[in-house]
């Protein structure tokens, strides 16, 4: 048990911190390989020299401004998500509940398109986003009733929340902007083309935010996965827990979206791939951040590098091997009994 | 009912006819209907009845389709779009213009139906898997199908923008630019559709009662279901092919028909005949006067119209499951 005073107590496991230096190693050699792979990559004999600010003019202007600010991005929007998709699934107890599946991605595309297109410099764009994802939320909410339990109706319902959401976006985009409608289009199923080193400060900015917030709270979540009579007896509150467990996903979520657009199913795949691999109980809050960064920068270097092209919007690739992956999930929770 | 039906639908047909980005008067219809106006307005009217004969069949063919989805798997969740149907249609499509180039609209069709009846069927495979179908398991399957199948048609569609970008508009739905053409050659499909669906669509009331009560009343029960989901495939992918992907009509209408008319299928069917329509065509009139003098696609203003009534189909939820 690692101990900060009164307020912080993270339950450490040894296999969990095993994982998590692997899991680094994984995501810096991923890294490496974005930067100097391809044309135009910096050779990794070079990559410790020109990291170190003493490159070619050349290799710098490919590490500050082409492969550098894209990859803080997808290591930030990983891990943004991976720890949205952990406290989301555990507060709500139920693997399927995760942002993008219940359409708060969705939401805060559609609220980043209308910051974006409709308000321009009036409302800044991840403001857009989170207002979008609360609405979802709220929507969600509201339509299955007081618990977030169900995991079937959370799930239909967020496929309704997120058709609106793409038809507010379309509207938004075939009235406003006939001449960008292709890249909006691109951005929203999740695009990291052209980012800059703003975007990557505001996600990590976020992420750095939240991360202390989640220490916080992770005794109390840990509680809360045990149930709420339980919890409540523990002296846990459970709602309150959930509540902010709840907006903090919330939070994160907004951030990627605003930063990438809505980039589907990391938030889903990446908590579950951390519980897995750690064998331990509880959110795995920073392995699953770890396993979000990892796996988004993955995509990301497939994207770059796939035959047909980059500029192919890296939250497509996620959606088709997430598509797969929850099909599997599905059949084996029904299996189970669960649905 | 039935008259306060096809009244409704006289009025969104006429709607469809007088309304668009050059909006014309009742009175100009009229002259233009018994050839007695100038020539303009002449040519904006007759512009508008492609797609209104468009909005009627293909209308027709969703409520259709999704009242057999519901009465057969007797799921209230059930709808051509939601079951991926849609994006299976899309993906044979993109799939042939990719392959072979710009096709005709006509030539999507037959791209369309097998795509369309093949994700169905995976659909139901992956939402059959481990024992008996639930309420809410081929929703999820069918989303299932259609993320990956949506992944691939927007990657496709990104990757060779020229040639999609005719076939932009078809992937959200739109009954704008097709003219007669598309609808003789869809017509076939969805009449065959249409005579099976309305074939079966006696027996789905025994089915409502539950499987054994429906035997005990000496229905056949394995034809009312393998018809009726054969008839709610044909019709859908009929419709697709026409109009591209337009979400929740099948949806939503079988809801709004039994809070109408009630459970009785005899009734409902012919009903969800008429509001079928109606709710397309007054969709599309909307769709095409919100943003003028631009055109919205149908396919957004049904996801509006749609979406809340799946959210409260999942607020019903509660009691039953």
């Amino acid at each position: 048990m690692f101990r900060l005073g009164r307020a912080v107590a993270l339950p450490v496991h040894p296999r969990s911190l095993l994982v998590a230096a692997l899991l680094l190693v994984l995501l810096v050699a991923a890294a490496a390989a974005t930067l100097s792979l391809g044309r135009l990559g910096i050779p990794l004999t070079r990559l410790p020299t020109v990291v170190a600010g003493a490159g070619e003019a050349t290799e710098t202007f490919v590490l500050d401004r082409l492969r550098g600010p894209r990859l803080a991005v997808a290591a930030g929007t990983g891990a943004a998500l991976g720890l949205a998709g952990a406290l989301f699934q555990s507060v709500t107890r139920n693997p399927l509940g995760s942002p993008d599946v219940i359409g708060l991605g969705a939401g805060a595309g559609a609220g980043a398109a209308i910051a974006a297109l409709v308000l321009p410099g009036i409302v800044p764009v991840p403001l857009g986003a989170l207002g979008g994802a609360a609405l979802a939320m709220l929507i969600v909410a509201t339509a299955t009733g007081t618990g977030l339990r169900h995991p079937g109706r959370l799930i239909v319902a967020g496929i309704g929340v997120a058709a609106m959401a793409h038809a507010v976006s379309e509207f938004v985009v075939a009235v406003m902007a006939r001449d960008q409608a292709s890249v909006l289009h691109a951005y929203l199923y999740g695009s990291l083309g052209a980012r800059s080193w703003e975007h990557a400060a505001v996600i990590w900015g976020v992420v750095a935010l939240a991360v202390p917030l989640v220490l916080v709270i992770a005794g109390a979540i840990a509680v809360n996965e045990m149930g709420d009579e339980l919890a409540d007896a523990l002296g846990g509150r459970a709602r309150s827990t959930r509540t902010a467990a709840i907006s903090l996903s919330v939070v994160l979520t907004a951030a990627a979206v605003s930063v990438a657009g809505p980039i589907a199913f990391v938030a889903l795949t990446a908590p579950q791939i951390a519980r897995r691999t750690t064998g331990a109980p509880g959110p795995n809050m920073a392995v699953a951040a770890v396993v979000g960064a990892l796996l988004l920068v993955l995509a990301d270097l497939a994207v770059q590098h796939s035959p047909i092209g980059d500029g192919l919007p890296v939250g497509l690739f996620t959606m088709a091997l997430g598509g797969v992956y929850l099909g599997y999930l599905l059949i084996r929770e029904w299996r189970r009994g669960n649905l | 009912m039935i008259g306060a039906g096809a009244a409704a639908l006289t009025g969104a047909v006429l709607l469809s006819l007088v309304l668009g980005s050059k909006p014309t008067t009742p009175l100009e219809v009229w002259r233009v209907l018994t050839g007695d106006a100038d020539g303009f307005t002449a040519t904006v009217v007759e512009s508008r009845y492609p797609r209104t004969v468009l909005g009627i069949v293909a209308g027709a063919a969703l409520a259709l389709s999704g009242t057999l989805m519901q009465g057969v798997t007797r799921n209230p969740l059930a709808d051509p779009g939601l079951l991926g149907v849609n994006a299976g249609a899309a993906a044979a499509v993109v799939t042939a213009t990719a392959v072979l180039g710009p096709t005709s609209v006509t030539a999507t069709v037959w791209w369309a139906l097998p795509g369309a009846v093949l994700a169905g069927l995976a659909a139901h495979a992956v939402g059959s898997r481990g024992g008996d179908g639930g309420m809410v398991r081929l929703v999820l399957a069918g989303a299932v199908v259609s993320a990956v199948l949506t992944a691939y048609v927007q990657a496709l569609g990104l990757t060779f923008p020229d040639v999609f970008d005719s076939y932009r508009h078809w992937v959200v739905g739109s009954l704008a630019g097709r003219d007669f053409d598309v609808v003789a050659s869809v017509l076939p499909v969805v009449a065959v559709g249409a005579a099976l669906g309305l074939a079966v669509s006696g027996g789905l009331n025994a089915l409502a009662l539950g499987e054994e009560a429906a035997v005990a009343t000496g229905a056949n029960t394995a034809w009312v279901r393998s018809g009726g989901l054969v008839a709610a495939t044909v019709l859908a992918a009929g419709a697709t092919a026409a109009a591209g992907p337009i979400a929740f009509v099948g949806l939503a209408v079988p809801h709004v028909v039994r809070a109408l008319v009630g459970v009785d299928f005899r009734v409902q069917v012919p009903f969800a005949l008429l509001a079928g329509p109606t709710l397309l065509l007054v969709a599309d009139v909307v769709a095409r006067t919100v943003v003028r003098p631009t055109e919205l696609m149908v396919g957004v203003v049904t996801a509006f119209v749609g979406a809340p009534v799946l959210l409260y189909a999942v607020r019903r939820m509660r009691e039953t499951t």
